[in-house]
């Protein structure tokens, strides 16, 4: 199967103050589609440098970058918004919701910029919310909702332009243990139904319920193996 | 691309209520700065509109003698000391000139007008036929005195069009008596009505009789003038000679000045150019400053609103907005409050020009609120820009980490 995605030689280096930074150095990682993985390292091996960089958030100061064949690192910004508008969906520790807005006008955002039709982007908004339990929170604005729904929330929006790769940098890290495993669940049920998805944490058993976990320490891949006991998170 | 639009327009209506204060104390010079220019363009094109309609009762090309300079700076005692002007230089000037279409003496005093119960004070003018061929004022109901009349001191008057209606309340006045300073006069007819000029003088208020009878009652007071009517294609040439005609009647010598004044309504028109260029100097003084200061203060809102709102364009950012949608995004805020003082300003100003309306005809013209507001959004759009490019320019990861 053709990769979704490969990173060859990827380096993103700081300059701060003289001193360089060399928060990822050397990264060569090929992930295919229906891949679920986690990345793991200690704190400030590089693990949000990278995911941003695998969002099209960041650009890699070297190396190439390819997403479904096409050649990421050459794109210029209106190119790259379209790719994190499409094909990518971000699920964040923070959550990252507009406070202001409804849980459902924060989940239709993203079909906005996609300039999808009001009608068909109530539906999908809607129909994804209720896929992820909130049926009966559509109106709430995030300050009314649990944490855990909140996330929820964040991956409804993930979920609605039908993105190629779900990332969620330390999902959990938020939320109280209950919340945790619903997300979990979550997730791993959006991979039994044929998505991608990278997992940043640095907690052992959440990277377990990957199929593929990446260790890096450094900027720079410690560690890159199958995790066959796989937790299925039901 | 409508869905967009749309939706920077919510996002603007939405970050405008939930800062309700702010957006109005910002938008308070806009306010002020629409009201002023509306303002002062619906009076300024009252006052057109009024003074049009009285220079076109007082004729433009029509010279006015008298003592006194219409408007003049000169000395005081040496106008006193002037003769008055009489009556005979009517003829005097209607003989020897050969441009001047028509010459009426106008005898001007003041009166008090009685019927029955009713009363009014009034100025009565004491003219010949020859006054309304130096007017466009003409008459409404009846018919102008005649020159038989006239030379036989007729004591018969026409009424200014308020006049009739506070001494004839409901009934036609023609042909029916009322008191002149208790002297018994005959309605001949109505003049027609001209309205109030910045309800500074009016003929609506005004009595016209014979000069015949004038003479005979009431010679003893009130002033003299000798209106002149030329052709509107020669008034420089008709004033030359109408001059050198007053001086020969005076016996004037070459060093001699002029003890006499002649008049034209574009004194008038001089004096009120300066008034309107005052009102509108002032006004549109007032409106840059106010403009200029909301601008200043929508830029600096609009600085404080992208930094608190630092994280949230990093989340649209995240989830594909382009730096045009986060551009759009912000110019429609700043526009958007704007417009809305815009239009609380236009509000304003219409409402307040309804009460103008009450002392002068003045409606606001629909050029006007469209330039407002035209100029409401220009000012949102230049004061939004920079701060909208910040925002646009923000880098996706350092936004969406600000705390
Ligand atoms: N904008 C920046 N300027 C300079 N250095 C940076 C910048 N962003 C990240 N770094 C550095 O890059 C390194 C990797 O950071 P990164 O956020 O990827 O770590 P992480 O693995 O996600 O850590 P954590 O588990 O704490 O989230 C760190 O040493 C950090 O200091
Ligand atoms: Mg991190």
């Amino acid at each position: 199967m053709s990769n979704l995605i490969s990173l060859n030689q990827i380096k993103r280096h700081y300059d701060v103050g003289g001193e360089l930074v060399k928060a990822l150095d050397g990264i060569d990682v090929s992930i295919k589609p229906n891949e679920y993985i986690s990345i793991m390292g200690p704190s400030g091996s590089g693990k949000s440098t990278l995911m941003n960089i695998i969002g099209c958030l960041d650009t890699p100061t070297d190396g190439t970058y390819q997403f479904e064949g096409e050649l990421v690192h050459e794109m210029d910004d209106d190119q790259l918004a379209s790719i994190r508008n499409r094909k990518i969906g971000f699920v964040f520790q923070t959550f990252n919701l507009l406070p202001r807005s409804t849980a459902l006008r924060n989940v239709e955002v993203p079909l906005i910029y996609s300039n999808t039709p009001k009608a068909e982007r109530l539906e999908i908004a809607r129909s994804s919310l209720i896929s992820v339990g909130l049926g009966d929170r559509l109106d709430h604005k995030p300050n009314e909702l649990s944490g855990g729904q909140r996330q929820r929330v964040a991956i409804a929006r993930a979920l609605v332009n039908t993105p190629s790769i779900i990332l969620a940098d330390e999902p959990t890290g938020n939320l109280d243990s209950k919340s945790g495993i619903e997300i979990m669940k979550i997730l791993y049920d959006l991979y039994t139904k044929g998505n991608t998805i990278i997992l940043v944490t640095h907690e052992k058993e959440i990277a377990k319920h990957a199929n593929r976990i990446i260790t890096i320490f450094d900027g720079k891949i410690k560690e890159d193996r199958a995790n066959e006991n796989m937790i299925k998170a039901l | 691309m409508f869905s967009l639009f749309f939706e920077s327009v919510r996002i603007a209506v939405d970050s405008i209520l939930s800062n309700k204060i702010r957006s109005f104390l910002t938008g308070l010079s806009i306010i002020i700065g629409i009201l002023t220019v509306t303002l002062m363009g619906t009076l300024i094109s009252g006052l057109d509109r009024g003074f049009e309609k009285s220079m076109d009762f007082l004729g433009k090309d029509v010279l006015s003698i008298s003592r006194w300079e219409w408007f003049g700076g000169q000395d005081w005692w040496e106008v006193r000391n002037r003769p008055r002007i009489r009556l005979e230089y009517v003829d005097k000037i209607k003989n020897r000139s050969k441009y001047a279409e028509a010459v009426a003496p106008v005898m001007q005093r003041g009166a008090s007008l009685s019927r029955g119960d009713l009363g009014a004070r009034s100025q009565i003018f004491g003219t010949t036929t020859e006054y309304l061929k130096t007017t466009n004022y003409g008459v409404e109901t009846g018919r102008f005195f005649t020159n038989g009349e006239d030379r036989s001191g007729a004591r018969v008057a026409l009424l200014g069009y308020d006049v009739a209606e506070n001494l004839f309340p409901n009934e036609d006045p023609i042909g029916k008596n009322f008191k002149i300073d208790g002297i018994r006069f005959r309605v001949l007819g109505v003049m027609e009505k001209q309205g109030k000029f910045l309800g500074l003088f009016s003929f609506d208020t005004q009595v016209i009789i014979p000069s015949g009878a004038t003479q005979r009652l009431f010679s003893r007071r009130g002033f003299l003038r000798i209106s002149v009517k030329i052709p509107d294609d020669k008034i420089e040439e008709s004033k030359d000679e109408i001059y050198g005609i007053m001086r020969q009647i005076r016996g004037l010598k070459p060093t001699e000045k002029d003890d006499f004044a002649v008049n034209q309504t574009v004194a008038f028109e001089n004096i009120y150019n300066s008034i309107k260029f005052a009102i509108g100097g002032v006004g549109i003084f007032i409106t840059i400053l106010s403009l200029v200061v909301g601008g200043i203060g929508i830029m600096n809102i609009m600085f404080v609103s992208v930094k608190e709102r630092t994280k949230e364009i990093g989340v649209r950012k995240a989830i594909g907005a382009t730096k045009n949608m986060i551009l759009t995004q912000f110019l429609m805020e700043a526009t958007m409050i704007c417009v809305i003082g815009g239009l609380i300003g236009l509000s304003f100003a219409y409402i307040l020009s309804l009460v103008i309306n009450q002392f002068f005809p003045s409606t606001m013209p629909i050029w006007l609120a469209i330039t407002s507001i035209s100029l409401s959004i220009f000012v949102g759009i230049t004061a939004g820009l920079i701060p909208s490019y910040k925002a646009a320019g923000l880098d996706p990861i350092d936004a969406l980490r600000y705390e």
